[in-house]
């Protein structure tokens, strides 16, 4: 038994088993959660597991590397996917407690466990073409479900989502034709160790920067992100808790991968250019969030401007900013992920998230402005909640390189993070006029803010347990910045071929 | 052979990215078919010059083969950039009949915000 492939198998068969259902319903629900829930359990067990020096290596056909398609999941690969797995959990039953089975889009369900599935082999893969189809599996679920319950609004706004992505997946095939005819394979590891021989050719710089444009689009860079804030707040809570939380951080995840584990470590023109590109991200996303007057378009901004935090951590490019920026992953997705589903309870509550017209929560909801209260202090950074020490670390190694300005913009993001959600607070729970209602009769939002509770939770202990968190993250660091560790784990695999 | 690819694959690029950024919903439709295949042609390219290399069937001995694996490649590519066509269309299908209109530029002229 292989446990590589399940994190990838098991919401695959998921899916599958839905469609196939027949009747949407209780049953179906049951057993959806149940797999979700299996899903993340498994996923902390495998996280357990490689933390005590596991790596999971799936080598398809028995065909040793880098003939056969390798998979690998090492620390960073099971951070990531338990990530995913809890946020799918939560949204999946945030999702249950909002509609009943009788109105609820039957293809929800198994679109998200396909969109599930395609996170995940994003990060189970070894191969840069497996890459590519996981990322196209990702996509065409995301689109679907972007597009799956859409009015003729939503539908225009998500025209710029598709089109910005199918030229990003254009540009990533060309990447793997490139890197194939470079080095002769497509394989991680394989790159790894034939890498060095092209140290300062500039087709290798080419390859790079192209790397970075189809990544950086995926993770919503400066100045390639105008496509997201407009088209996540069309869509429903769960699904953008899930997209908030997953998506752009798979873009994260893969220019971690590419520019730790794959690439050489000598390109430091095109490090220094993502800092900086990283350093305008953050500006111009807290900028447009500010200049929104909706909480989910506030929202969406802020994923951008958080996006910068962590790009810029891999701009550094140092170990320890590394594992700032895993640290900075795990608290953003949580906190992240959670807002949204706030978001989502508050919308509900006022049958509005625009802040001229909702208000009065506080008043009627206090454990949800408190919950709030929370979450959004962690994103603006204040001790002791997560987000403060992953902007601590990250500082700290920005001031240790002597980089004043980034530092300086970093700083001056957080502060306006601040200011914005100090305008969700004033507008939604502090404020309010006569002639704004809060709907408390319909109990959906008490179970509703029990889901959002876990993440809430799940958020408190990563910032009061930081300590632990930020040792897994260095470990999952050093790991993935180990080339010849990496390859070496790859290539210990003999099956057939191995002889050549 | 490998400078004509090269010319052709710059062209294609060149008449997708100008078709794109038309308004007509036809014309930024076929932008994108052009873009999948011009793609696909340069991943064709990865395998090296063909000239004077035998197809990739293993027959005798020291025989030159042309690369397998970029057609490989290719085969899945064409396939996933297939099926995203086949929603594109869907997609573009659907906004003419909500907005009644193929025009991208009309459509897309006014910048108000989402609200509730």
């Amino acid at each position: 038994m292989n446990w590589t492939i399940l994190p990838v198998a098991v919401p695959l068969l998921t899916a599958l088993i839905t469609i196939f259902w027949g009747r949407p319903g209780g049953a179906r629900r049951a057993f959806v959660a149940l797999s979700a829930g299996a899903q993340l359990v498994l996923a902390l067990v495998m996280t357990v597991w490689s933390y005590q020096g596991e790596t999971f290596l799936l080598v398809a056909g028995n065909w040793s590397a880098p003939f056969g398609i390798a998979l690998v999941l090492d620390l960073l690969g099971t951070i990531m996917v338990s990530l995913s797995s809890l946020v799918a959990f939560v949204a999946i039953l945030y999702g249950f407690n909002e509609t009943s089975p009788r109105i609820a889009h039957p293809l929800r369900l198994p679109l998200m466990q396909f969109l599930v599935a395609g996170i995940n082999l994003c990060f189970c893969t070894g191969d840069l073409f497996n890459l590519f189809v996981g990322f196209e599996v990702m996509l065409i679920s995301s689109y679907s479900l972007l597009t799956l319950e859409a009015d003729d609004w939503d539908i225009k706004h998500a025209f710029p989502y598709v089109a910005i992505n199918l030229v990003g997946s254009t540009f990533f095939i060309c990447a793997a034709g490139l890197a194939y005819s470079l080095f002769g394979t497509l394989n991680f590891a394989d790159i790894a160790m034939r890498a060095g021989e092209l140290s300062g050719d500039p087709r290798m710089t080419a390859l790079a920067l192209l790397m970075l444009l189809v990544f950086g689009i995926k993770a919503g860079l400066f100045p390639l992100y105008y496509w997201l804030p407009n088209s996540y707040p069309t869509l429903p809570t769960p699904l953008a808790a899930l997209y908030s939380g997953m998506l752009t951080k798979v873009g994260v995840y893969v220019l971690v991968r590419m520019f730790g584990t794959v690439l050489p470590h000598d390109l430091h023109g095109i490090h220094t250019l993502m800092a900086w590109m990283a350093g305008a991200t953050m500006i111009f996303g807290v900028l447009g969030a500010i200049s929104r007057n909706f909480i989910r378009g506030i929202l969406s901004y802020h994923i951008l401007s958080q996006i910068g935090f962590m790009v810029l951590a891999i701009g550094f490019f140092t170990p320890f900013s590394f594992a700032a920026c895993i640290f900075y992953v795990m608290h953003h997705i949580v906190v992240k992920s959670s807002l949204f589903l706030i978001g989502g309870v508050a919308g509900f509550l006022n049958r509005t998230d625009d802040l001229d017209r909702a208000g009065h929560l506080w008043k009627h909801a206090p454990w949800l402005g408190v919950m709030f209260l929370f979450q959004a202090l962690s994103l603006a950074g204040l001790p002791p909640l997560s987000g403060f020490w992953g902007k601590y670390a990250i500082v700290m190694v920005g001031l240790e390189k002597g980089e004043f300005a980034l530092v300086g913009v970093s700083i001056v993001a957080s502060i306006l993070t601040l200011f914005s959600m100090l305008k969700i607070w004033n507008g939604a729970f502090w404020g309010g006029n006569e002639k704004t209602q809060v709907h408390l009769q319909d109990q959906r939002w008490v179970r509703m803010s029990w889901c959002v509770a876990i993440l809430t939770g799940i958020s408190l202990v990563i910032g009061l347990g930081a300590e632990l968190f930020m040792q897994v993250a260095i470990e999952a660091a050093e790991r993935a910045l180990d080339r010849e560790g990496y390859a070496r784990i790859v290539f210990s695999y003999l099956g057939k071929g191995s002889e050549l | 052979m490998q400078i004509e690819t090269a010319l052709l694959i710059g062209v294609m690029f060149a008449c997708a990215t100008y078709l794109i950024l038309q308004t007509s919903f036809v014309k930024i439709l076929y932008g994108f078919v052009i873009l999948s295949n011009a793609a696909n042609l340069l991943v064709l390219t990865a395998s090296g010059n063909p000239n004077g290399k035998q197809a990739p069937i293993v027959l005798g001995e020291g025989a030159l083969m042309a690369d397998p694996l970029p057609q490989a490649l290719i085969l899945t590519a064409i396939v996933i950039g297939f099926g995203m066509i086949a929603y594109l269309v869907l997609l573009l299908y659907r906004m003419f009949l909500d907005q009644r209109t193929t025009n991208a530029a009309e459509l897309y002229a006014e910048t108000e915000e989402k609200t509730g």
